[in-house]
């Protein structure tokens, strides 16, 4: 049976921690030895939306594992322009390739793909619905920096409404048993009350707060987001909270010792640059695991041994 | 006037009867039978308000057919679930189920996200799934939003 990546609801525990131990597992391996391991495979990398870091780590991660990869970054460049429909793609691609990795403004396109497709989909974000390839490294940086995740305090500052990054974390962090979480936004872009109502047969405590400043003291990890633009339906309701809160040196000098900021990436203004050269600053670590991690996926799909 | 001598709709020779209606849900069941093109032209008879032990007040529907589809089943289960659906022959109970919600809803409700990949591909059925059901809760399976069932339009 062909494994996709959709959605962090398709994962168990164990398939996350298997993810992650693949992950420690490949970082390991010399650049060298990893370039044979998915030689003559190619990739079809779909991305229907604009992106930088899932895109390009994608692609490197694929040629350096010895793979290819075929693709466009943006739907303009498609047929899909000329009025092709989506799965007419789809089963295009499906012949010139072995994986297909996508990513698609609306909700649910992968997951659609997946079930019309019999080549193994992964999901590169549908909308403001899942990522779960980012929600893996996001992991995979805490494993990383922490050597645990149940017991840690996190804080999501920024864009909780439609941010897909955090809404994945969010119910991956849940399997593992995190019970409580800082939830920082301005009013308009409060975490969407349906991600709150989950049942995992324990409480869950969402600590909600307007001001940046109370996730210094109480956070392990402060997971900064940016306010997206491209999410909103109007400019005027972006220009009023596009700079709400904005993490700089100063603020993180009575941070605690080991407090770890975190941001999927691109960022704008809500971290100031002079932040990069804390001890803090782990995003950049963070983007770079996004390579390991999408190797271990990679990996993990075509079933090689490791 | 005991209960018993309260003179309820005619008993039907052959057909369907929903009792068991919380009042008020009954209107609710019409629109789905009339939006059924085999209801067309089929005798229904309507019966508001009736004293019930069981839920205070109920709805009666008796309808001169012999089957409804299990798609009308279904969205009846969706929008009243629990009530009793009877086939009837000449004059007697043949079969009596009380219908519950699937598990799996599939191409019976549109989602409300106009970000969902069902409201943008042609052809692609909608499904859900019953997550909750004591809160009436599904799941669109594409863009994985949580609604309550009464949010939600049928389609017929």
């Amino acid at each position: 049976m062909k494994k996709d990546v959709i959605s962090m609801h398709d994962l168990t525990l164990e398939d996350i921690q298997c993810y992650l131990k693949t992950a420690g597992i490949v970082e390991q391996i010399p650049l060298e030895e990893r370039f044979r391991l998915l030689t003559g495979k190619i990739m079809a990398s779909l991305f229907f939306e604009a992106s930088t870091r899932t895109r390009l780590s994608f692609e490197a991660a694929m040629y350096r594992l010895g793979g290819n990869v075929i693709g466009f970054a943006e739907q303009g460049a498609t047929s899909v322009s000329k009025g092709e429909s989506f799965s007419d793609t789809i089963h295009t691609v499906e012949s010139y390739s072995d994986v297909i990795v996508i990513r698609h403004p609306k909700e649910g396109t992968a997951r659609h793909a997946a079930q019309i497709s019999f080549l193994p989909v992964i999901n590169a974000g549908d909308g403001t619905n899942q990522h779960p390839t980012q929600t893996l490294l996001d992991l995979y940086t805490i494993i990383k920096n922490f050597n645990k995740i149940e017991g840690l305090r996190i804080a999501f500052v920024g864009d909780l409404k439609y941010s897909r990054t955090v809404h994945s974390l969010l119910q991956a962090l849940m399997k593992f048993k995190v019970n409580e979480f800082m939830l920082v936004s301005p009013e308009s872009l409060r975490l969407p009350e349906y991600l709150k109502k989950v049942n995992m047969g324990f409480p869950v405590t969402f600590v909600e707060t307007k001001k940046l400043e109370d996730a210094i003291p109480y956070a392990d990890i402060i997971y900064m987001t940016r306010i997206q633009r491209e999410r909103f339906p109007d400019d005027i309701e972006y220009e009023k909270v596009k700079d709400s809160f904005c993490l700089n040196a100063n603020m993180l000098k009575s941070a605690p010792e080991g407090l770890k900021v975190l941001h999927p990436l691109p960022r704008v203004n809500e971290i100031a640059p002079d932040v990069d050269s804390t001890p803090y600053a782990e995003y950049f670590a963070q983007a770079k695991n996004g390579l390991i991690m999408r190797q271990a996926i990679l990996l993990n799909i075509f079933e090689v041994e490791i | 006037m005991s209960n018993k001598k309260i003179q309820m709709i005619p008993k039907i020779r052959s057909g369907i009867v929903i009792d068991h209606i919380p009042a008020g849900d009954g209107v609710r069941i019409l629109e789905i039978l009339e939006r059924d093109p085999r209801m067309k032209n089929v005798p229904v008879t309507f019966g508001m308000n009736y004293q019930s032990n069981k839920l205070g007040a109920k709805d009666m529907i008796k309808i001169q057919k012999d089957d409804l589809s299990e798609r009308t089943i279904q969205h009846i289960s969706l929008v009243s679930p629990g009530v009793t659906i009877k086939r009837i022959r000449d004059f007697e109970v043949v079969e009596k189920v009380s219908v519950q919600p699937p598990h799996e809803l599939i191409n019976l409700l549109k989602c409300l996200n106009p970000g969902c990949i069902t409201q943008n591909e042609p052809g692609l059925k909608t499904k859900f799934i019953l997550t909750d059901p004591a809160r009436n809760q599904v799941t669109c399976e594409y863009c994985e939003r949580v609604f309550s069932i009464h949010e939600l339009s049928p389609i017929i």
